[in-house]
């Protein structure tokens, strides 16, 4: 019965980001920022990914949560939620307002 | 006509794929769960030009990876039911994302059409899509609907029918074409494929799962008879692009898919207003603003807890009667006998006590309905998520918690709103923490009796206590037999929408009638078994004469009476003698009236007394025969187990029956005192009989304690049954739950005896 949730923490790998800058837990809202790199587990990656946040992509920071966390981006057009501790795994460089 | 045309209906979350799946089938539907797994599984029929379409509602995903057991449902039903063709609902105001569903779908290559549906929202948004090149670029035609208004529907069974019969739409099968490293190494694997002596439906999808490192994919090759060059092949192609990319794989691979769509996408669609309007965006800076966001939240979980307790006490109310005359005609009309007995006592008012919450929770379903529909839930998740983060839980946990304090069965069926199982399963097990309505009656009943004074404070402390054992329950579950599997955080905010009112009464029925069938099954076989147990063995030896007891009460108001009479005659005669006035007659005097009223109200407070008498009576044989029955031999086996808490085999027997339901409990209560089973807070012979039959105040805490946390009743077993599809885990809740009961009770008596407290 508790089988089913073990087995699966198999090792995923891990991925460690080479960029020292700016993550996308830092961005104040208002401000934008181009992605550049997404570390953390390969599933968070992937989930990433699936629900449309890729490298490259510019993102907007919308607000906080009324408990300050999590986070509100927009990307795309759509609107998306992370947690403060995942944005802390999104390497990011700041972009201008109009862009 | 030809055979029967089997559809799969796939799509993301929050694009609509219901609502498409509503259009195409009308309510020629069955809701179901997929075999083993606790996922709604959907099942329609239409007829268009004499071809009959099932059609299944897939789970909504945002991809066929397999970390979620939606995905691998609908994976499953893809590949090994191979349905004839499949509907990739995409949301047109969500295009790339939506598509990225899309790439996977073509891979799989079974002959698909495209709803490409909100069309009316990408226009909002200014999007202009080339729909025909879109067909092209992804190989299967595409139509535009609107599914919230039923546009473009019979395009799209028009487009179906067509594809099915290959009239003029020949699916024309396309290949996502990813980088040349990447190919090389898909052709590398697929030759070792061809060697396998195995039909497969699509080598080059296998080779591409293969490389995903996609454990569940040697699901489907357990017949392939070169597993071991395959593995070695596998690990090698893997290694190289590993090399090449400097990334995993499996990213490289969703990486080149988002590339394919990109370009389809830069082709066919064209973005005409420089800033859309968003008016989601506008409204949340109301709802999720960071001072008002909470108090909004608060406001309309109290709207939603007020509506469906307040609103459903009416139609309650109602079933309520109509039960009681239900049982009361039943009670005249068929002869006693113990088929009788079964139906009435057994079937009707077993049943009839959980009947009488299908208004709340159908209440209950159409606000969450509401709040689905419209948007707001995943706001409320992204609201509440920082606290059930603290217990590992997804934002969403919220709800169900929420609503177990009003009833555990609708919360724990509403923890289907939580996408992985593990939540899922976690906010079951914690679920009936949360005191619920039925569990009101008892507080009522024991803390009024034992601290008449600050029963409100007593049954405060007992929501309070609930609300902790589940906070610390749901830690602890997290970090033991819940661990690890907890999704990361990734929650799409959909565009707020006009709920469309025919949509959420389907909703609530589609999960209010699970409950309607489980009171024919569950609750009726249990309900049959407690009544079986308070009716046999049929003849039991009683302990004393009661009715001697009552004929010599009847004696003694005999002689009583005639006391009374007595005395008044002789105090008549005595008067007279003393009256003097001859204008009025003695029998008009106010001397005599007197002695008259005098004379009534000691005849009438003698029949008062006779009453109570002869009722004591009466239930002290109730309780006498209860001892005898099987439910009452029950209770004193379980006494030696109950008797370290401070409970006497009584407090067993209510704890037993309160498995049922736990207002049973003060019912119980009721017989076993012998004051009836008719029992209220205002009856005051219960109080006095629970002083009387030995619990303190201090083990009434205890009682509390125990009515509070061991599983709430028959009806929330079967909903931890049905929604976690596991017996093995319904046991767990129950041992548990019994456990923390058991101990907690056995700490607050021991410790509060050691200490002197409220003996």
């Amino acid at each position: 019965m508790f089988g089913r949730f073990q087995n699966k923490t198999r090792s995923i790998p891990r991925h460690q980001l080479e960029n020292a800058g700016l993550r996308l837990s830092d961005l104040q809202p208002g401000q934008k920022a181009r992605i550049l790199e997404i570390g953390g587990s390969e599933m968070f990656r992937i989930r990433l990914m699936e629900m449309g946040l890729l490298i490259g992509d510019v993102v907007e920071m919308e607000k906080l949560a009324p408990l300050r966390d999590p986070m509100e981006l927009i990307v795309k057009g759509y609107h998306l939620s992370l947690r403060r501790m995942d944005a802390e795994k999104i390497a990011i460089e700041t972009v201008a307002a109009d862009e | 006509m030809s055979r029967t045309q089997t559809i799969a209906v796939a799509g993301n979350p929050n694009c609509g794929k219901t609502t498409i799946f509503n259009s195409l089938t009308g309510t020629h539907q069955h809701v179901g769960n997929w075999p083993g797994v606790t996922v709604e599984r959907k099942e329609g029929r239409y007829v268009y030009h004499e071809q009959t379409f099932k059609v299944i509602d897939l789970p909504g995903t945002y991809s066929l990876s397999t970390y979620s057991v939606e995905e691998l449902v609908a994976r499953d039903f893809i590949i090994k039911d191979v349905p004839d063709i499949i509907v990739n609902v995409v949301d047109a105001s969500n295009l790339d994302r939506n598509l990225f569903l899309t790439t996977q779908l073509i891979e799989i290559g079974r002959p698909m059409v495209i709803a490409l549906n909100m069309m009316d929202m990408a226009q909002e948004k200014g999007l202009q899509i080339d729909t025909e090149t879109l067909g092209v670029l992804l190989g299967a035609p595409v139509v535009p609907v609107v599914g919230r208004t039923g546009l473009g529907i019979d395009l799209l069974k028009e487009k179906i029918h067509r594809v099915q019969t290959q009239v003029s739409e020949k699916a024309r099968h396309i290949n996502i074409v990813y980088h040349r490293d990447i190919e090389a190494q898909i052709e590398r694997i697929s030759h070792v494929l061809e060697q396998g002596a195995i039909a497969l439906p699509n080598a080059r999808w296998v080779a591409v799962k293969l490389l995903e490192k996609d454990d569940h994919i040697w699901e489907y090759l357990v017949d392939f008879t070169e597993k071991e060059s395959l593995k070695i092949v596998t690990a090698e192609a893997i290694d190289q692009i590993e090399k090449i990319f400097n990334d995993t794989s499996r990213s490289a691979i969703s990486h080149a898919r988002y590339g394919f769509v990109r370009g389809a996408t830069q082709e066919c669609v064209k973005t005409t207003l420089a800033e859309p309007v968003d008016y989601s965006r506008k409204i949340d800076k109301f709802l999720t603003h960071r001072l008002l966001g909470l108090p909004i939240f608060a406001f309309f979980l109290w709207v939603m807890f007020t509506v469906t307790f307040n609103v459903g006490a009416y139609p309650m109310d109602w079933i309520d009667s109509a039960v009681s005359w239900m049982i009361n005609l039943l009670h005249t009309i068929l002869p006693e006998s113990m088929v009788a007995s079964l139906i009435v006592d057994g079937m009707i008012s077993g049943v009839g006590a959980i009947a009488v919450f299908l208004p709340n929770i159908f209440i209950l379903f159409f606000i969450i309905a509401l709040l689905e529909d419209s948007g707001y839930m995943a706001r409320m998740a992204f609201i509440m998520d920082r606290v059930m983060h603290s217990l590992g839980l997804h934002g969403k946990a919220f709800i169900p918690l929420v609503m177990g304090f009003g009833c555990n069965v609708p919360a724990i069926m509403g923890t289907r709103i939580l996408e992985s199982r593990r939540d899922r399963i976690l906010t079951t097990l914690i679920n009936p923490f949360m005191s619920c309505s039925a569990r009101l009656p008892v507080y009522i009943l024991v803390a009024g009796a034992f601290f008449p004074t600050h029963a409100g404070t007593v049954i405060f402390a007992m929501y309070v206590t609930g609300g902790v054992a589940a906070i610390l329950s749901g830690k602890l579950f997290s970090k033991t037999v819940l661990r690890g599997m907890s999704k990361p955080f990734v929650l799409e905010l959909p565009p707020y929408q006009k709920p469309k009112f025919s949509s959420l009464l389907w909703h609530t029925w589609e999960r209010g009638q699970v409950f309607i069938r489980k009171m024919g099954t569950v609750i009726l076989v249990g309900s049959i078994i407690v009544w079986a147990f308070g009716y046999f063995p049929r003849e039991v030896t009683l302990s004393q004469d009661y009715d001697g007891q009552t004929q010599k009460l009847k004696t003694q108001l005999t002689v009583r009476q005639h006391s009374i009479d007595e005395a008044f005659d002789a105090s008549v005669e005595m008067q007279k003698q003393q009256y003097y006035s001859v204008l009025v007659p003695f029998e008009s005097s106010k001397h005599f009236k007197e002695l008259v009223g005098q004379r009534d109200s000691l005849l009438h407070e003698t029949q008062i007394n006779f009453q109570d008498a002869v009722a004591s009576v009466g239930y002290a044989r109730q309780a006498d025969v209860m001892s005898q029955k099987w439910i009452g031999k029950l209770g004193k086996i379980i006494e030696p187990i109950v008797a370290p808490l401070g409970f006497t085999w009584r407090e067993g027997v209510a704890l037993i029956t309160g498995f049922v339901a736990k207002e049973i409990v003060v019912s119980t209560y009721g017989v076993l005192f012998g004051v009836g089973a008719d029992v209220d807070a205002e009856n005051t012979g219960i109080i006095a009989s629970l002083q009387q039959g030995g619990m303190t105040p201090l083990i009434s805490i205890g009682f509390l304690v125990f009515v509070l946390l061991y599983t709430p009743c028959l009806a929330t077993m079967a909903a931890i049954r049905r929604e976690t599809g596991s017996w093995g885990w319904t046991t767990f809740s129950v041992v548990y739950s019994l456990l923390l009961a058991w101990l907690l009770a056995f700490g607050i008596y021991r410790i509060g005896s050691w200490l002197e407290w409220l003996t």
